[in-house]
Parts: structure tokens; C-alpha cells; sequence
């Protein structure tokens, strides 16, 4: 397995099955992904083509059936469930489709959980400062249940960043969320990643927001195919290896 | 690097108090710090109050038999015993304890007469007060010849003062005080009436004792150590199985064993509310795990370890236990001080020093419930898998049987353990328990099925009501099994106090005795004869009654039998208190095999020429009238008991006399009936010659009574039990069993309704989810609320309707075993059970629900949608 210097997260032959009373379902044929560090790549595909699964997995959230995780470096497929807990807490962080707050905790000690888990200093200033950010700094002592959900998008957003990931993983940040405040999410989320210069991974259904990362990859019952660009999408064809267009900066992905 | 490391020490420890912190708004941790704190308060309050009861009536009163070593026997001890003391530099007193009438004017009283010597007590206090008004009693020894002092109630019951006078027996003496302070007082479960104190040399004036009454002789003796005991080898090879010779420790020790028998009871009893907390805790920190679930999967899906969660985790239930604990010991005190305030009166336990049993007792039931119950639910919170975050969160399946279940059940044997100390029986209740709830469990589950297809018929809210108590029928099912024995608990209650004894009293025929006379002299059973004869007063004649012992059948000496001999057990207990069963039961054997097994106390024997009505010879023949050859006829459960055949030879003493005589029939006799009944009765020619006192059971009619009572007060010496008398103690004791088993019904009652709104709170989510359905379709409130209502009224009425069933099965139990009379049903409680619980669960249900219920329909269709 070659691992390029400069990628942050790199899968070969990766898949995953799970087993259903007697018969086994495939939900990931063999795939190959490398992501540079800094690049923004969106995996697109209709409901039920394995795109949370794949994420889960590259996020050391679940483990594949065969192949390789390397996430900066790190065999994530060869670790146990508390040694990928530590290599979330240094290097990952979500925003997820249903925010996940905690909702006895209020949206500063939500915010402050990931840095207080990755022993960071100054967790509550830190906190403050990225609610600002969001627009929620009049709301740091409000519980989840007195936000709106774009609001507690944003606080999981401000969550998301606080402990300066590496990479930051997204399913579907804006599933749950009218198209205008969808819109603002999306800007808070470019703006801090482009700010704090993280990888991001997202998962979404909405082809405008996967049309601002540097690069797509589509899901088809669970095979991964590059995409081109969003305008030529129809015309990928599955067996051929092709360049990514929009972001030829990073030409070392691949997909197999 | 300190720094950092302190940082991160201290990082959890912010955590977890910050989940506490907005945890403790919530209910799931106030139901568990609310069953802990029940469990624990009642542990120690009861092994504190009984633990300082036993101290102040056995530990610490220096003395309770009011000498050294007492001698007990039914006859005077022969001159040698006192002369042998006396030799050995032993001092010793005399008493003569009987039961008899106290007379004044008009009025007479049955009483405990004390008869006392001038040395009475050699040990402990015997205090008085020469007048009502005086403050502080003073030591005395035996009142002046011809004075007496009484206990208080004497003077109210018989209208008299002090300086009056009294008659006991024919002997006119003067109240000189009020005993305060006996020594060696009985602690019997049935005690005639007040004692009276008198000095031994009247009694002769009295006329009391004739021959054959019965009479109980003490010796008391006390002197230095080493002379005690040197004496005590000396009297303990010559008493025999009818004489009781023991010390202060056995006594105490008998009085203990007593004691200790009720705390184990009152404690196992308790249990079932102990056990029924636990539930409570099982069935919140699931919910409580359930809730968390998510919080955890979020943590771990931001990168905490396990160990970090298992910390924030455990300091929560530590901090839960311990805060529960203290609030437990603190509440456990107060009830333990009240209980001692109320029994202030009778007993005096400010001096009682609190010991380290039941704090640890306590603390320790605590923890078992913090933990054994909550383990399983936290493991399984503490192990949720970070995937669920993507996966969504299942509400975790438990298997019905599974390892999980080790830790309740071992903690349950634990505390069973705990409390009777005894393996085999934690074992039995244990599996009893199971079982019992088990049938509970499908009988409930039975009917709330039922209730579901005849809810279809009732109407919408009751239709809901029912389709929804059967769908949550298997959570309900463990406040069914509680609320099934609190209700029943007091049905029972009511029903032993209102109706099994009066039905019993009821079902005697007419003329059944109601006074019993004792003490009858030869020479006074024609006049009384007469007299009924007269008066048409029901009897069945007068019986002669002579004590005496079974010595040996066929030619082998009967030996003592334990259940009967309390002076062997109270002589072992001497050598070591803490013997062991085992040990016993080997010594038993060792007994049984050095001889036959014999009636052990003294019998009342008596003679008749034909067979008294309600006996019935089921082997042999009665004798014939002109038949003069001595024989016996033997009542038939004491001859299968001692292993008696017909044709057996029987060898009685009586006195210095001895007579043996052949077994010739086997009677079977009616315990119940009342009548005077007797193990073993004779021929006329056995028994004839010697003489004794005569006994007599008279049917006295409401009218009659005031003419019989003036007719006996000519004859003084004569004892009258009015059986009403007894009646009235035996609702006293059931009086006093009752204020237990209330204490027992209020534990249960707290701990079922904390099952309850702790099971009300896990479906809580559900019933929001529910309800806002509900309303989005149109229903109305009131149809909401009422679905909520009758549901908790259907659960409370089903409780109701078992408790009423498990009533009528042990009223039935108690009134064939116990009473031996036929059962009867009690409908008219029926009502009453079904009714107490509809009302009782439904009132906590809704108060528990009142919160979802003034929810506005706005609020539940946004928190659920
Ligand atoms: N543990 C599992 N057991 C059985 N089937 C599973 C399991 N996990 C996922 N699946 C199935 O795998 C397929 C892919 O699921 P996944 O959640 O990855 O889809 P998705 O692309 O994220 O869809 P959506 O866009 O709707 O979120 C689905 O058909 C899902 O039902
Ligand atoms: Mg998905």
C-alpha cells in the first residue's frame, strides 16, 4: 500500500458487508479513495447506495469488512474501538444530518465536549469565540431544545471545529434544514473550512452544495465512481480511470 | 506536565458534574435516590429500634430473674435444697406465683398473686410508690404482712385506693402502694390480669392452696461466684424434667430468642418493600440508560474512551449512592427515634447505646440496590456503540433470562440471607418469591388481556385505556404484583380485625363455655353442682385434676423432648449463646437414642366414669362403670406423637406416688369445641383416692352473668376466667400484629407507587408520541385525559381483584389451619380492595402523568415531530 505523503485519508480495496439472519449483504464493493489534506470532497448518490456507511467507516466510527483506513497515517482498520476513539479525538469532527447534541448539556458545553476530550486549552474561550462565529453568541446558555435546528446546526457546526480537526466528516449537514438556512449553513461550514484549513468529507443529496467542493465522488449500490464534474455526471463511465477536473491539484485520488 | 495531567483529572470530574447537574431536573435519578433512600430507612430504623429494644429489655437490665439461679417447680421443694444453700453461704427467697381473684366490694379482678418472701429480690429492683401523687418510686422487699401492692390498674379496675382494702382468696388485706418495678416479670403473650404482690406468710391465710392447685414454686438464690456454682452442681443432677433451673443469661436468652424471632419476621416481611424498591432502581437506571444512550454514542463518536464514560458514569451512581445512603440513615433515625418516643411508655430506651449493626446493615442494603440493580443498565449505557450517532438509536431488546439477571437475584439472596441468616430459607422465599409472582405475572396478564376485549364495548376512552394497558401489559405487570400485596395486605388486615375472629366466636353452638373455674376444693364442688343444677346454667360437670408425669412406657423412662423442654434449650444456650442448629440437632439424636421420648411438662390427669361428650374412642373400648381394674384411655394425636399403642403400659408419677396402668383406648377429641379436654384420663378406682382441686367449664348467659358473679364471690379461692377476658387479649395481640403489618403495608404502598411513576416515566416518551398523534387526528382532551385515567384505574382494580382472591385464599388457610372452622367468603371487601386500588393507582397515575397531560398540543407535537 503506498501512502502519499501528503494524503490525509487513503482506502484500498475497502468493503463491507454485514450479515442479515442467513445471507450476507454487500453494502460496499471494493473501492479505493485517497484524499489529500486540505481538499473538500463531496459524495453524492441516491438514498440507500452506502454513502453513510462508506463515511462511517473512514471515520474509524465502524470498522470495514477487508481492506485498509489509513487516516493521517494511522491503520484504522487494525484498531480497536478505544484506539480509533483517540484518533477521533485528535483528528476528526462531525456535523451530522440530526445535529446530536447532547440536550442536557447547553450549547457552549456542546460545543466545548470535543476540545475537552482532546485535552485542548482554553475550551471555553474557544467555544465563545466560534459561537460568535456562527451567530450564536447571545445563546451560549440555551439547551437544544430552545434552538431552532438551524440554530443547533450551527452549534454542532461550531462543535465541529472547536478541536481543530484534520478532517471534518458531514452527512448531509442541511438534510434537515429549509433551502435558505440550508444556504447559510453551507457558507458557515466553507468559511471555517476554509479558514482553518481542514479536509472535509461530505455526504449530501443537494447537487448545488456538492458543486462547491473541489471534487465529487458518486455512490451506486455501494460502488464508488469519480465524477468528472457535476455537468457531465450521466457520461462517467464505470470502468475507465479519469482525471478529476475540477480539482486537477489533486490528481492522486483514484477510484478502482 | 503536572499541570496537564491535573487538567485532564479534572476534566471528567467537570463533565459528569455537569451531566448530574442538568440530569437532577429529570425523575429517573430522584426514583432511584427515592427507592434507596426507603430501603435504607427501613433497614436501620428496624434493626436500630429492635436492636435498642433488645439491649434495653435484655442487655441491659442487670438482672431479670431477680437472683442468681432461680429453682422453678409445681410443688414445694423438699427442705434439704435450702439447708444445702444455706450451708454454702447462699442466700435465697422465696416465691409463689398463681392466678386468681381479687376481690373488693362488689368488683373482682382476675390477678397475678406473687407471694414473696422477706429477702425477695436477692438481685435487680422491686420499686413502689406508697402514693399516687409521689414522684419517685423506692426499693422495697416484701410488702408487710398483711399489705399488698398492686399494679395500677388494680386500683381502676376494682375502684379502689390506696389504703383500701382487698381480698385474695379469703384473706382481707390493705393496699399499702403500687408496684413500679417487678424484677423478674413474666413477658408471656397471655398474662391473667395485674400483679399483685403479697408476703409469702399470708398466704396461708388465703386458702388458695388446696392440693392439686396450681401453683408455680421459685427459689431464688444468690451468693458469691464460686458458691453459686458450687451449689448449682450440686441441685442439677437432682431436679427432673418438671423443675426448671436456670440463671439470668437463660432467661435473657429465651426472652432474646423471642425478640429475635419477631425483628426476623418484621425484617423479612420488610423485604418484600426492600425488594420492591430494588425494582424501582432496576426499572429507572434502565430508562436512565436508555436516555443516556445517546450522550454516550456522541462522546464516543467525538473520541472519549470507554474509561472516560465509565468514569463520568460511575461517579454519578457513586455520588447517587452516597448522597441516598446518608439521606437513607438520616430519615432511618428519625423513624427509629419516633418509634421509640411511642413505645416510651412501656419501655425506656434513652440509655440504649446505638450500636454498628444497623448502620452497616443499612449501608450495606443500600449499596446492594445502587448496584446490583442498576449494573446491568449502566454496563450496557457504558458499552453503547459510537455507530448508533449514524445508526440511530434501538431501544435495547433485553432478554428476558440472561446473566444480567445473576446480580438481582444474587443480591436478593444476600439480603434475604442478611435478614434470617439462614441459607435454606433465603433459598425457599427466594424461589417462593418467583414463583408466587410468576402466577401473578399470568394471571395478571390474563385479565388485562381480557380487559382488552371487553374495552372494545366501553366506550373510546376506555377502549384506548385498555388497548394500551394490555400493550404495556408486561412493564405493568410488576406494579400488579405490588400494588396486588399491599391491597391484600390490607384486606387482611381488615378482615382478621373485623370478621375471622368474631365469625369464629360465632360459630359455637349456644350453650359452648364461656367461663372457666379453676381451683374448685372437694368439698365446694357439691354447692357449685348444686347450683348450676338450680339455675340452668350449661355444664359439663366438674373435673378433678391432678398433675402429673409420664414416667416411662413400657418400663422405659421417657426422657425430656426438646420443643417441650425450654430448660434444656436455656441450659445450652448458657454454655454458648451462639450454638449452632447443627450441633443442636446432633445433641437431639444423641438424647433420643438414650431413651423414649415423653410429654415432658406435667400433665393434668383426670378421671371419668363415661366418656365426656365430644370425644370419640376410635381404638379400643371405654370402660365399663363396674370395671375397677386401673386403666388409661389416651387422646389419639399425643399417642401417634409418643408413639403409643393400645395395650401400652404407662408409668405416671403423681407426687412420691407411682402407679402404671394399660393403655385401653384412643381417643380423638375436639381441640376447637372449647369444652374441657384432657390427653389422658382414667378410671375412676386410679386416681379417686388422691386429693386435688376440681376445674369446670360453665355456658353463663348475659343475664345469668351478674347472679353467677355474685354466687362466687362466696367462694374466693375459686379462679373465674371470663373466656371474654381472653378474647379481648387475643384482639390485643391481633391489634398489635396489625400495627406491624400496617408498618409493612405503608413500606409497600411507598415503594409500589415509586415503581409505578418510575415505570410511568420510561413510557413517558411513548405516551407524549401518543398523545400528540392523538391530537393531530382531533382527539379531545377530555377523551385524552380519560384514556389516561382508566387505564391506571384498570391496572388498580385488576391489583384489587387478585389482592381479593390471594385474601380469601389465606383467610381460608387461617380459618382452616388456624381456627380449624369451615371457610367463608368475604364479598363486601372484594369492593373494598377493588375500589382502594382503582383510586390509589389511578390518583398516582395521573399525578404522575399530570405534566404530559397539561402539555398544550403546540408543545407535543414539537417535541415529538
Ligand atoms: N447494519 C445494517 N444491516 C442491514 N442493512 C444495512 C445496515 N447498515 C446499512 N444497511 C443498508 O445498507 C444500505 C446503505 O445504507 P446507507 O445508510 O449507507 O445509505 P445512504 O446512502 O446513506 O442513504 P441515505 O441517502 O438515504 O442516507 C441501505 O440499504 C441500508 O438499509
Ligand atoms: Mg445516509
Amino acid at each position: 500500500m503506498h501512502v502519499n505523503s501528503e494524503s490525509i485519508l487513503s482506502v484500498s480495496s475497502l468493503t463491507k458487508s454485514v450479515q442479515v439472519e442467513d445471507k450476507t449483504l454487500t453494502l460496499l464493493q471494493p473501492l479505493n479513495l485517497t484524499v489529500a489534506a486540505g481538499e473538500s470532497i463531496a459524495i453524492v448518490g441516491s438514498s440507500g447506495s452506502g454513502k453513510t456507511t462508506l463515511l462511517s467507516i473512514l471515520a474509524g466510527l465502524d470498522l470495514p469488512s477487508s481492506g485498509e483506513v489509513y487516516l493521517k497515517n494511522q491503520p484504522l482498520h487494525q484498531f480497536n474501538e478505544e484506539q480509533r476513539s483517540q484518533v477521533r479525538a485528535q483528528h476528526v469532527g462531525f456535523i451530522f444530518q440530526q445535529f446530536l447534541l447532547i440536550n442536557s448539556l447547553t450549547a457552549l458545553e456542546n460545543v466545548m465536549l470535543p476540545a475537552e476530550l482532546a485535552n485542548l486549552p482554553d475550551a471555553q474561550a474557544r467555544g465563545e469565540a466560534l459561537l460568535e462565529q456562527v451567530g450564536l453568541a447571545d445563546r451560549l446558555d440555551h439547551y437544544p431544545s430552545q434552538l431552532s435546528g438551524g440554530e443547533q446546526q450551527r452549534v454542532a457546526i461550531a462543535r465541529a471545529f472547536i478541536s481543530k480537526p484534520d478532517i471534518l466528516f458531514a452527512d448531509e449537514p442541511t438534510g434537515n434544514l429549509d433551502s435558505k438556512t440550508g444556504q447559510h449553513i453551507t457558507d458557515l461550514i466553507f468559511d471555517l473550512n476554509a479558514k482553518e484549513g481542514t479536509t472535509l468529507v461530505l455526504v449530501t443529496h443537494d447537487p448545488k452544495l456538492a458543486a462547491r467542493c473541489q471534487r465529487q465522488v458518486e455512490m451506486d449500490s455501494g460502488i464508488l465512481n469519480e465524477k468528472a464534474s457535476a455537468v457531465v455526471a450521466e457520461s462517467v463511465d464505470v470502468e475507465s480511470t479519469s482525471a478529476n477536473d475540477v480539482t486537477p491539484e489533486t490528481s492522486t485520488s483514484q477510484v478502482g | 506536565m503536572i499541570a496537564v495531567n491535573q487538567k485532564k483529572s479534572s476534566m471528567w470530574l467537570a463533565q459528569s458534574l455537569r451531566l448530574l447537574h442538568h440530569e437532577l431536573r429529570r425523575g429517573e435519578l430522584t426514583i432511584i435516590f427515592l427507592a434507596i433512600v426507603l430501603a435504607v430507612a427501613t433497614v436501620f430504623s428496624l434493626t436500630g429500634f429492635s436492636g435498642q429494644i433488645k439491649h434495653a429489655i435484655v442487655a441491659n437490665s442487670t438482672n431479670t430473674i431477680g437472683a442468681d439461679r432461680v429453682l422453678r417447680l409445681s410443688t414445694e421443694v423438699d427442705k434439704s435444697f435450702i439447708d444445702k444453700s444455706q450451708a454454702m453461704s447462699l442466700n435465697h427467697a422465696r416465691k409463689i406465683e398463681t392466678e386468681s381473684m381479687a376481690f373488693a366490694g362488689d368488683n373482682m379482678l382476675l390477678s397475678e398473686i406473687d407471694a414473696v418472701s422477706e429477702t425477695y429480690p436477692l438481685r435487680g429492683e422491686l420499686r413502689i410508690k406508697t402514693a399516687l401523687t409521689q414522684e419517685n418510686s423506692v426499693v422495697v422487699n416484701a410488702p408487710k404482712v398483711g399489705t399488698v401492692w398492686v399494679e395500677p390498674s388494680v386500683l381502676s379496675r376494682l375502684d379502689v385506693n390506696i389504703g383500701d382494702i382487698i381480698e385474695i382468696g379469703v384473706a382481707p388485706l390493705t393496699i399499702a402502694g403500687i408496684v413500679t418495678d417487678i424484677p423478674d416479670r413474666s413477658y408471656r403473650a397471655f398474662i391473667a390480669g395485674p400483679t399483685v404482690i403479697l408476703n409469702i406468710a399470708d398466704m396461708p391465710k388465703t386458702e388458695l392452696i388446696q392440693p392439686g392447685s396450681r401453683m408455680t414454686y421459685k427459689y431464688l438464690f444468690a451468693g458469691e461466684t464460686d458458691d453459686v456454682e458450687a451449689f448449682e452442681d450440686w441441685v442439677k443432677p437432682q431436679i427432673n424434667e418438671a423443675q426448671r433451673w436456670y440463671d439470668a443469661k437463660a432467661a435473657q436468652n429465651r426472652l432474646s430468642r423471642i425478640l429475635d424471632t419477631a425483628e426476623k419476621f418484621l425484617s423479612l416481611a420488610s423485604m418484600l418493600g426492600i425488594v420492591l424498591a430494588a425494582v424501582a432502581v432496576a426499572v429507572a437506571s434502565r430508562r436512565y440508560g436508555q436516555r443516556h444512550q445517546s450522550t454516550v454514542s456522541i462522546f464516543k463518536a467525538m473520541g472519549a474512551s470507554i474509561s472516560h464514560v465509565r468514569k463520568l458514569y460511575c461517579l454519578h451512581w457513586t455520588l447517587l449512592s452516597c448522597l441516598s445512603i446518608a439521606t437513607g440513615l438520616v430519615v432511618g433515625y428519625g423513624l427509629m427515634l419516633l418509634g421509640v418516643n411511642a413505645i416510651a411508655s412501656y419501655l425506656s430506651l434513652a440509655d440504649a447505646p446505638l450500636t454498628f449493626t444497623p448502620f452497616l446493615t443499612a449501608i450495606f442494603t443500600g449499596l446492594l440496590c445502587a448496584v446490583a440493580f442498576a449494573i446491568h443498565p449502566i454496563s450496557v449505557l457504558v458499552n453503547s456503540s459510537p455507530l448508533s450517532v449514524i445508526r440511530g438509536f434501538s431501544q435495547q431488546k433485553v432478554a428476558r433470562f440472561g446473566w444480567h439477571q445473576v446480580p438481582p437475584l444474587l443480591a436478593l439472596f444476600i439480603l434475604l440471607f442478611l435478614f434470617s441468616q439462614d441459607a435454606v430459607m433465603s433459598a425457599a422465599l427466594l424461589f417462593g418469591g418467583i414463583v408466587v409472582s410468576f402466577i401473578l405475572l399470568l394471571f395478571g396478564r390474563g385479565l388485562m388481556s381480557a380487559g382488552r376485549s371487553v374495552g372494545t364495548k366501553a366506550g373510546k376512552s376506555w377502549h384506548l385505556a385498555l388497548a394500551n394497558l394490555k400493550r404495556r401489559a408486561s412493564e405493568n405487570s410488576v406494579q400488579l404484583v405490588s400494588f396486588t400485596i399491599a391491597i391484600k395486605l390490607l384486606l387482611l388486615i381488615t378482615v382478621m380485625k373485623s370478621s375471622i375472629l368474631s365469625e369464629w366466636e360465632q360459630q359455637f353452638p349456644e350453650d359452648t363455655p364461656n367461663h372457666y373455674l379453676i381451683n374448685i376444693s372437694e368439698h365446694e364442688i357439691q354447692p357449685l353442682q348444686q347450683f348450676v343444677d338450680e339455675n340452668n346454667v350449661a355444664n359439663q360437670g366438674f373435673y378433678k385434676v391432678y398433675r402429673g408425669r409420664l414416667a416411662a412406657i413400657n418400663g422405659e423412662k421417657t426422657i425430656r423432648e426438646e420443643d417441650n423442654s425450654e430448660q434444656e434449650q436455656e441450659q445450652k444456650a448458657e454454655s454458648a449463646s451462639t450454638e449452632k442448629k447443627s450441633e443442636k440437632s446432633t445433641e437431639e439424636k444423641a438424647e433420643q437414642s438414650a431413651g423414649r421420648r415423653g410429654a415432658g411438662r406435667e400433665l393434668g390427669l383426670t378421671w371419668r366414669d363415661e366418656l365426656s361428650p365430644g370425644n370419640e374412642v376410635i381404638e379400643g373400648q371405654w370402660w365399663q362403670l363396674d370395671d375397677s381394674k386401673p386403666q388409661v384411655s389416651i387422646e389419639s394425636s399425643m399417642a401417634e406423637r409418643l408413639e403409643i399403642a393400645l395395650g401400652d403400659s404407662l408409668t405416671f408419677t403423681l407426687g412420691s406416688d407411682e402407679f402404671t396402668v394399660p393403655v385401653t383406648s384412643i381417643r380423638k377429641v375436639n381441640w376447637q369445641s372449647r369444652q374441657l379436654n384432657f390427653i389422658m384420663v382414667f378410671n375412676r378406682s386410679v386416681l379417686e383416692q388422691y386429693p386435688t382441686t376440681a376445674i369446670s367449664a360453665w355456658s353463663v348467659s348475659d343475664q345469668d352473668r351478674d347472679m353467677v358473679y355474685r354466687f362466687m364471690a362466696n367462694y374466693p379461692t375459686v379462679t373465674l376466667m371470663d373466656f371474654a377476658a381472653i378474647m379481648a387479649q387475643l384482639n390485643n395481640i391481633i391489634e398489635q400484629v396489625s400495627v406491624a403489618i400496617q408498618l409493612i403495608l405503608i413500606l409497600v404502598v411507598l415503594a409500589g407507587s415509586l415503581v409505578l411513576i418510575a415505570q410511568v416515566q420510561a413510557s413517558m416518551e411513548e405516551r407524549e408520541r401518543e398523545l400528540a398523534i392523538l391530537r393531530t387526528l382531533g382527539a379531545r382532551g377530555k377523551l385524552l385525559r380519560n384514556s389516561v385515567l382508566y387505564e391506571f384505574v384498570a391496572l388498580g382494580a385488576i391489583a384489587g381483584l387478585m389482592a381479593s382472591i390471594g385474601m380469601e385464599i389465606a383467610v381460608y388457610i387461617l380459618q382452616s389451619q388456624v381456627f380449624e372452622m369451615a371457610g367463608s367468603f368475604h364479598f363486601q371487601y372484594w369492593l373494598v380492595g377493588i375500589g382502594a386500588g382503582a383510586l390509589f393507582v389511578g390518583l398516582i397515575g395521573m399525578l404522575s402523568c399530570w405534566r404530559l397531560l397539561n402539555l398544550s398540543s403546540v408543545t407535543l407535537i414539537r417535541r415529538t415531530m
